[in-house]
């Protein structure tokens, strides 16, 4: 059993001098562990590491390993020494870095692309993000710096929530083997826009793109990447919060351009993409979303299904596949007359799963409208003058669909959990549009779906989910995978009882998950990879 | 991992003892006899471990006053490890084997009247790990995974001689006393209490202390297992065995980390079958994160951080000795050499069914492969390979993978790394499917040996879920 057992104090170092993780349970770790004679000093307590962050490494959608930040030293009033452990995907320590920076720095997010590694830090002091760019030795190559200010708050609050989709990698991706892409959704009172930087692992070079100022009012989620494109669906206002236009939009990162604005109404018909994968094959784009009525409003209206759009890298569309709730869907489904298909609510889309075998998948998960008893009570007790609004969000089911090789659907499975609340949505809910409500549950963290692992080819793929329990012999949070085997699906629920002040779970390897157990009383990390069966 | 010791049993005639085997008239064609190990013999055990445990009690009492308390936690993980090793009943109890260990001792402290005064017990570990310690309580353990390795008697006379010597010359009592009092030295307080009063660079303070303390602990290691070598070879002077002996049992543990058992096309010749056939991705294996596989850290600290001198050094130093010392007429083999040979047939197995019972799957499983690779039509290892493959599978549906085998790492060798990385690759409906493709051929074959039975019944059953 691999059970790296990490000490957060002096053994930290008894590590670091022997040279891997196992040499925990070694001599000098147990002379450690002894307490000298009452009233004396050990070295527990006049020195101790402490875990800062901690996150998965990812390269192309595939867990490469983990990253551990420690506070290992205070350098002077200003400034900390930090150690960050890098572990590969079977928790073998890889490398040990250590630097000093400010002591109020904190590590957002990393990413790797095969000939190097990213860190985007944030540094309280100087209000600056910095990405810092590690060769293979563990030598830092490049530091890029930008200033942020309020207009950043609402990132920092996205990075307060502690489940990402996809692990850790929300805003920071990989772009071929030569740099590392970060967005920034940026807010300014009630102007809301987006940024795109772009910092490159080869060279030193580095530039931000900016939206022209027809976007001002605009809201950006990052769809994916491809080699050289950043992909947002991007829902622009012409006046804040009431009419919108939703838009396909590629980044170029080496014109630094943009190299596509798809504007998904061209025909009336809306469209909000909420999810890409490339075409395997070709240079094209499968973009999955819900699609509208001719002439809809996306703020307001119900949508009609999901639509699926072949696009060029130059976001040309070449092909478009619909697939309606009152038709396609209803023959698996129980549709209502407003797109809602029944218990689940709306659908929004999280994984679009290319297969070996040709066929395509895709994770959903359903969000509704509920009563919220708060914001009736308050709304009631003010008289109305004090809108409050009378309903909450509420996280439903998984949904997994199936597509031919033509994109049309051919089957859709609904798996069953507990609804869970989405928190501080009242408001919210009843003001904006069922497609911008997912974009800010998806922003806050506020699904289920945590993220898909599997081969790279996916000839078998998990779809894992946090869950809950109430029936058998354990009742309590789960951790739930849906796997596809080539042939079939199946369940797999995996206990997450534990003595632990927290537990976490990483994705791992293919078929994998990583746990993280905290022990305060021990102040002891532990870390386990677990085989979803 | 293992050393390269199958190539010498190659040709031999298998002798192991068959323990209560009912194949000797009914073998089918292309099997051979199976091996059934010895069962623990648990109120033994249980006897023993009462009795070490007064032992211990009563050195407890013997304890210096002085920093009692520090001492009484380190005897007290020291008996809990101790009592640990007959719980898990690795202490192996066949009373055959125990004669034959015990006539190899009596050899040793009937030659050195001085060993007369201080008793102490040698026994069998059931372990796979090449090694021999003196743990504690008088009592020493020779591993299974070590013997099975040697040539000759006289090389596991110098293993105990090594050992005995630790005991008589107090090395682990010493190593306890000198940790306490470092640790409670005014000088050892004076410079914690330094760190603790800096506001700043604390890290690099108590490092530099790990490190002094380090230094200096590894060091006195590396001298005890020096003295402890030229014990020995003092112990064995009186006896009757060849003094060589010394020197060709530290020129195998040089090499008892090498092995040539190639994995990759074992595993791929022994889980091909027509209806499910081997995948080559079972063996892929992920390109390490930052330049390549994890390798582990070596560089200025690590020499002087080990605990024992290098095997090379080791001889350098015996060899003057043994070469003064060692007359014609001493004997490589004094006690009994079939009995030495029987055990080490039997040990290749006992170690593989220990691995098993302790839930060390990938290890079973590894040596399992090993030992098939020279004997296709073992029975025992057949059936023992159908019942791992069961156990993985029951381990990763239920989520308990991570606790029977070991995860892929740089300490491992690169046939055991790439068995463990087969393992990670497969997933559930591959394990069942292996597994029964794998047992299918000798069904209805074996179906007279339980294990088979039972691993291959289990196998069907989750092949065609």
């Amino acid at each position: 059993m691999r059970h790296v057992n990490l000490k957060l104090f002096a053994l930290g170092l008894v590590l670091a001098i022997a040279g891997t993780v196992k040499a925990a349970d070694s001599d000098l770790a147990k002379f450690f562990k002894a307490k000298p004679t009452e009233g004396k000093l050990s070295i527990d307590k006049v020195y101790s590491l402490y875990l800062r962050n901690s996150g998965a490494i990812m390269n192309k959608n595939q867990i490469k390993g983990y990253f551990l930040l420690y506070q290992s030293d205070k350098i002077d009033r200003h400034t900390n020494e930090y150690t960050l452990q890098i572990l590969d995907e079977n928790l073998n320590k890889v490398k040990d870095i250590k630097f000093e920076d400010s002591k109020s720095i904190s590590l957002l997010e990393s990413a790797y692309n095969g000939s190097s590694i990213s860190f985007l830090f944030k540094n309280e002091d100087q209000k600056t993000l910095d990405m810092k760019i590690y060769d293979f030795d563990g030598k830092l190559k490049y530091t890029y710096s930008r200033d942020f200010d309020r207009r950043t708050d609402d990132l920092m609050k996205q990075y307060v929530t502690m489940r990402t989709d996809e692990g850790t990698n929300r805003n920071v991706f990989d772009i071929g083997d030569e740099g590392y892409a970060s967005v920034l959704p940026l807010r300014d009172g009630k102007q809301r826009t987006y940024e795109l930087d772009y910092c490159s692992s080869v060279s030193k070079k580095q530039f931000t793109y900016t939206p022209e100022d027809a976007e001002k009012f605009a809201v950006a989620e990052v769809l994916g990447s491809t080699d050289s494109l950043v992909l947002l669906d991007v829902l622009k206002f012409t006046h804040a919060g009431k009419d919108a236009t939703s838009h396909l939009v590629g980044i170029n990162i080496y014109t630094h351009k943009k190299q596509f604005d798809v504007a998904t109404d061209e025909d009336k018909a809306p469209f909000t993409p909420m999810a890409v994968t490339p075409l395997d094959g070709t240079n094209d784009l499968l973009v999955m979303g819900s699609y509208f009525e001719s002439g809809a409003n996306v703020m307001k209206d119900a949508s009609k299904g999901l639509a699926i759009y072949e696009i060029t890298s130059n976001g040309k569309i070449v092909n478009k596949t619909l697939n309606s709730w009152d038709g396609d869907f209803s023959k698996y489904l129980t549709i209502s007359d407003k797109g809602r298909i029944d218990n689940v609510g709306y659908m929004y889309i999280h994984k679009i799963i290319h297969s070996a075998d040709g066929k395509f998948f895709v994770a959903g998960e359903g969000y509704k409208r509920t009563a919220s008893a708060m914001g009736i009570a308050t709304t009631v007790l003010s008289g109305g003058r004090a809108y409050n609004g009378v309903t909450k969000m509420t996280i439903t089911d998984m949904v997994v669909m199936q597509f031919d090789n033509r994109f049309k659907l051919t089957g859709a499975t609904i798996y069953d959990k507990p609804n869970s609340s989405a928190l501080d949505m009242t408001g919210m809910a009843d003001m904006n549009s069922q497609h911008m409500i997912a974009m800010f549950l998806k922003s806050m963290g506020c699904f289920d779906y945590d993220f898909t692992t599997g081969d790279e080819d996916y000839s078998n793929f998990s779809i894992c989910y946090s869950d809950w329990e109430r029936t058998g012999d354990f009742k309590g949070k789960t951790f739930t995978s849906i796997h596809y085997n080539g042939k079939k699906f199946n369940v797999d629920k995996l206990p997450l009882k534990s003595k632990a002040s927290m537990l976490k779970v990483f994705p791992g390897k293919p078929g994998s998950v990583m746990i993280m157990e905290y022990f305060k009383k021990d102040k002891r990390l532990d870390f386990r990879l677990e085989k979803l069966g | 991992m293992r050393g390269v010791v199958m190539r010498l049993i190659l040709g031999f005639v298998p002798g192991f003892i068959f323990y209560g085997s009912v194949l000797a008239q009914s073998t089918p064609a292309g099997a051979t006899a199976e091996f059934v190990p010895v069962p623990a013999d648990a109120s033994l055990l249980n006897k023993l471990s009462d009795g070490y445990q007064l032992d211990y009690k009563e050195e407890s009492t013997h304890l210096p006053s002085e920093n009692k308390k520090d001492y009484q936690d380190i005897y007290d993980e020291r008996w809990k490890s101790i009592k640990e090793r007959f719980d898990k009943q690795e202490i192996y109890t066949d009373p055959a084997a125990q004669a034959y260990l015990d006539a190899l001792v009596t050899e040793i402290v009937s030659r050195n009247p001085v060993l007369k005064a201080t008793p102490f017990h040698c026994y069998f570990s059931r372990s796979y790990v090449p090694n021999a310690e003196y743990i504690g309580e008088g009592i020493i353990l020779i591993n299974m995974g070590l013997f099975d390795r040697l040539s000759d008697e006289s090389q596991v006379a110098y293993i105990l001689c090594h050992e005995i010597s630790h005991f008589i010359l107090h090395h682990q009592e010493n190593s306890i006393a000198k940790q306490v009092e470092t640790l409670n030295s005014p000088e050892f307080q004076a410079k914690l209490k330094a760190i603790q009063h800096s506001q700043f660079n604390k890290r690099a303070g108590v490092e530099g202390l790990v490190k002094g303390f380090a230094f200096d602990s590894r060091r006195h290691s590396r001298d005890h297992e020096a003295q402890a070598d030229s014990m020995a070879v003092v112990l064995m002077r009186a006896t009757r065995f060849d003094l060589n002996g010394a020197l060709t049992t530290l020129a195998l543990l040089d090499t008892v980390d090498k092995d040539d058992f190639n994995t990759a096309a074992f595993l791929q010749l022994t889980f091909n079958s027509t209806s499910y056939p081997f995948k080559r991705k079972w063996l892929k294996k992920e390109v390490g994160l930052m330049g390549g596989t994890v390798q582990p850290e070596e560089g200025e600290l690590s020499d002087s951080l080990k605990t024992h001198p290098s095997c090379p050094l080791r001889i350098k130093l015996l060899t003057p000795m043994v070469q003064s010392w060692n007359t014609p007429g001493r004997l490589k083999n004094v006690i009994d050499l079939s009995r030495f040979d029987r055990l080490r047939e039997r040990f290749k197995y006992e170690v593989i069914e220990y691995a098993y019972v302790s839930d060390e799957y990938s290890i079973n499983f590894f040596y399992s492969l090993e030992l098939l690779r020279d004997r296709p039509n073992d029975p025992y290892l057949i059936a023992g390979i159908g019942r791992v493959l069961n156990g993985i599978y029951d381990a990763q549906k239920g989520h308990r993978l991570s606790k029977v085998v070991d995860l892929p790492g740089p300490e491992y060798a690169a046939n055991y790394n790439l068995l463990l990385q087969f393992i990670q690759n497969l997933y559930l409906e591959d394990l069942a499917s292996i597994n029964y493709n794998f047992l299918t051929p000798w069904h209805p074959r074996l179906d007279h040996l339980t294990v088979f039975k039972t691993a291959y019944e289990q196998s069907a059953k989750t092949a065609a879920l």
